[in-house]
């Protein structure tokens, strides 16, 4: 593990919005890394702030504290012209919601090539058509589909097309929110096929956001469990799905269905109960319970963890 | 049956991304929905008959109010509309007809150079003013000042300030008029500023100024002709009121208003030299607006899905 790049660091950030006495913090002193060329995953319910932090990183939600740092340079905050198109280039996202996060009065030949036209990445309109060809095609999308608008597509196809539009950057970091929820199951394959080839081919790092744990055990490296705004666990993901130790992620793990109709049936649900902590007096923190493996716990629950672990 | 029979047949995948429906069109879509209304058909053919007729026929008739070569021609004072004079002659001799047509042309050039300032204007600035929280902060104080200030009072101090004529009436009503639009766009534009796919483009270092025209832009055209076609006929009315309350154009220039002033005393003596005025005035006025109206309903994409 020690050998692998850190290309992406996420030092205690909080994002609180509103104003006033309005306010209402979605991220809390979150703290994680991201090894280049891994798949890093959050994972947490509805609200649970994994937008936000996917927004961060791409500098759509500024930071009320902590900072980011992506290739040992700090990326929050105000940039310079340069680093901020440095950072554009480097780092894409694909969008939550295919049905909104497409310009429906442009065309898909507009709209994979507006990265091109800012950076002015081509080298001549020959050069810009055969990109738009080529990222269309990786992504499984025809050329003839140039000429068509967003509302003439199926959601996969659109999710296709914002994939192709943040590909075609040549990113390194992908973040990618809840790419395939949208869609419906027969097609989440699909996509999920296409992040990984596209990891493959161009050793693309990918922080992949996801709603639950099924999804996400056959594509991350690592899993960080994210609940009301905070990292409760993170590890890596066998170690995670086969001692998980917070109580939150043990909830999670009892409702990823299971193949076996059987065991399915005799499965119990686990509710997460927030009052099983006792914070009053202990105050928790982020630990390190065993190499690799972070936890949000006080002093007794390292102790009954570690326990656990044994 | 055996299996030498079947034969694997490749899967043709790329098949199944093919899009069947014929290519879509914003523009055509919109002009099939606009010509799908009788009624707006035929307001748009009254509309564009009132343009050819107010823009030619002063060429040929030549009509200036102050020329009035049959002031001393008792015969030719009062005529009633006949054949000849299709609207009748007034109280110096003239023409009706060609007075009503001059007055037109230049109503409607008022009107159509004030809603084109203050369309461009208010687009512009108010597109930028809904975009940036920046310039929202400055531009709602400026407004707010302004915006409480009676409108018509405006106008008339500015007209008194700068004097009658079509220049100075174009400038007032611009001036009084652009923050208005550019008002109305802003909140517009607040509406769809931190969509997705707004903020998938700021995520791509798209420009501001052309998220404003790629992204923002296409989805106000609707919003825009809704202004245009209510500008219209409001400056055609103001010109009109103007004119009448004597702070428009002056009498030395042809205008609905300043004739429907100069006529109201013949009201009960010869009640079409202002029945007649009036009457175009409005149906210039109710044409332009439907004609709009329904230009703005056919460019809202919602209404092409049938
Ligand atoms: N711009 C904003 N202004 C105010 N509150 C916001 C804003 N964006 C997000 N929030 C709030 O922050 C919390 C976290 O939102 P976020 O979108 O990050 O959740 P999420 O984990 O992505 O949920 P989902 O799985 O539904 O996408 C939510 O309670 C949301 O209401
Ligand atoms: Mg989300």
């Amino acid at each position: 593990m020690d050998d692998k790049k850190v290309i992406l660091e996420v030092k205690d950030l909080s994002i609180t919005f509103g104003s006033g006495k309005k306010t209402f913090t979605a991220v809390k002193n979150v703290n994680f890394n991201v090894f280049e060329g891994e798949t890093f995953a959050i994972v947490g319910e509805s609200g649970s702030g994994k937008t936000t932090i996917g927004r961060a990183i791409v500098r759509i939600n500024p930071l009320s504290s902590g900072e980011i740092i992506y290739d040992d340079k700090k990326i929050s905050g105000k940039l310079s012209k340069e680093m901020d198109q440095w950072v554009i280039k480097n780092i894409q996202m694909v969008f939550q919601d295919p049905a909104a996060s497409l310009n429906e009065r442009a065309t898909i030949d507009y709209i994979i090539s507006e990265g091109l036209y800012n950076f002015k990445l081509y080298k001549n309109e020959e050069d810009r058509k055969a990109k738009v060809d080529q990222a269309l095609s990786d992504v499984g999308l025809l050329p003839e589909h140039k000429s068509r608008y967003p509302h003439e597509f199926s959601g996969g196809q659109r999710q296709r097309v914002g994939i192709a539009r943040a590909m075609i950057m040549e990113p390194k970091l992908l973040i990618a929110d809840e790419p395939i929820s949208a869609l419906d199951v027969s097609i989440r394959a699909q996509v999920l096929n296409l992040l990984k080839k596209f990891q493959k081919e161009r050793n693309l790092t990918v922080v992949f956001v996801a709603h639950d744990l099924s999804v996400v055990r056959f594509i991350s490296d690592r899993i960080a469990v994210i609940h009301k705004g905070r990292i409760v666990e993170l590890a890596e993901t066998e170690e995670l799905f086969n001692n998980s130790l917070h109580p939150y992620t043990k909830s999670l793990l009892s409702a990823v269905p299971l193949p076996d109709p059987e065991i399915e049936k005799s499965k119990e649900l686990i509710v997460y109960d927030e009052s099983v902590h006792d914070y009053s007096v202990d105050k928790p923190s982020f630990h390190e319970i065993k190499p690799g493996h972070f936890i949000w716990a006080n002093q007794a629950e390292l102790e009954k963890y570690r326990l656990e672990l044994k | 049956m055996s299996d030498n029979k079947f034969t694997f047949v490749q899967l043709e995948e790329s098949a199944s991304e093919h899009i069947a429906s014929p290519q879509y069109s914003y523009w055509k879509s919109v002009f099939r929905k606009f010509f799908s209304s009788k009624l707006a058909i035929f307001m748009l053919i009254v509309a564009f008959s009132v343009l050819l007729i107010a823009f030619i026929q002063p060429i040929f008739s030549k009509y200036n109010p102050t020329i009035m070569p049959h002031i001393n021609d008792r015969t030719m004072k009062y005529i009633r509309p006949n054949a000849t004079y299709w609207f009748g002659t007034d109280d110096v001799g003239n023409s009706l007809f060609d007075a009503v047509w001059a007055g037109t042309k230049n109503s409607l050039i008022i009107s159509l150079i004030a809603t084109a300032i203050t369309t461009v204007l208010g687009v512009i600035v108010g597109m930028f003013w809904g975009y940036s929280k920046k310039m929202d902060q400055i531009m709602i104080q400026i407004y707010n000042v302004f915006a409480n200030i009676p409108f018509t009072l405006l106008v008339m101090v500015l007209m008194y300030t700068f004097g009658q004529g079509m220049a100075q009436l174009i400038f007032a009503l611009s001036v009084t008029s652009w923050l208005g639009t550019a008002y109305f766009i802003r909140v517009q534009v607040m509406i769809i500023r931190d969509r997705e796919y707004n903020l998938a483009s700021r995520c791509l270092g798209t420009p501001t100024h052309r998220i404003l025209k790629q992204n923002v832009l296409p989805y106000l055209v609707s919003v825009i002709v809704t202004a245009i076609s209510r500008d219209v006929p409001l400056f055609i009315s103001y010109e009109v009121f103007l004119s009448f309350i004597g702070v428009g154009l002056s009498q030395k220039e042809a205008s609905l208003g300043g004739m429907i002033q100069k006529y109201s005393v013949y009201l009960q003596s010869a009640s079409y030299l202002f029945w007649i005025p009036v009457c175009i005035s409005a149906f210039i006025s109710v044409s332009f607006y439907i004609v709009g109206q329904t230009l703005a309903d056919a460019s809202d994409p919602r209404t092409h899905m049938v």
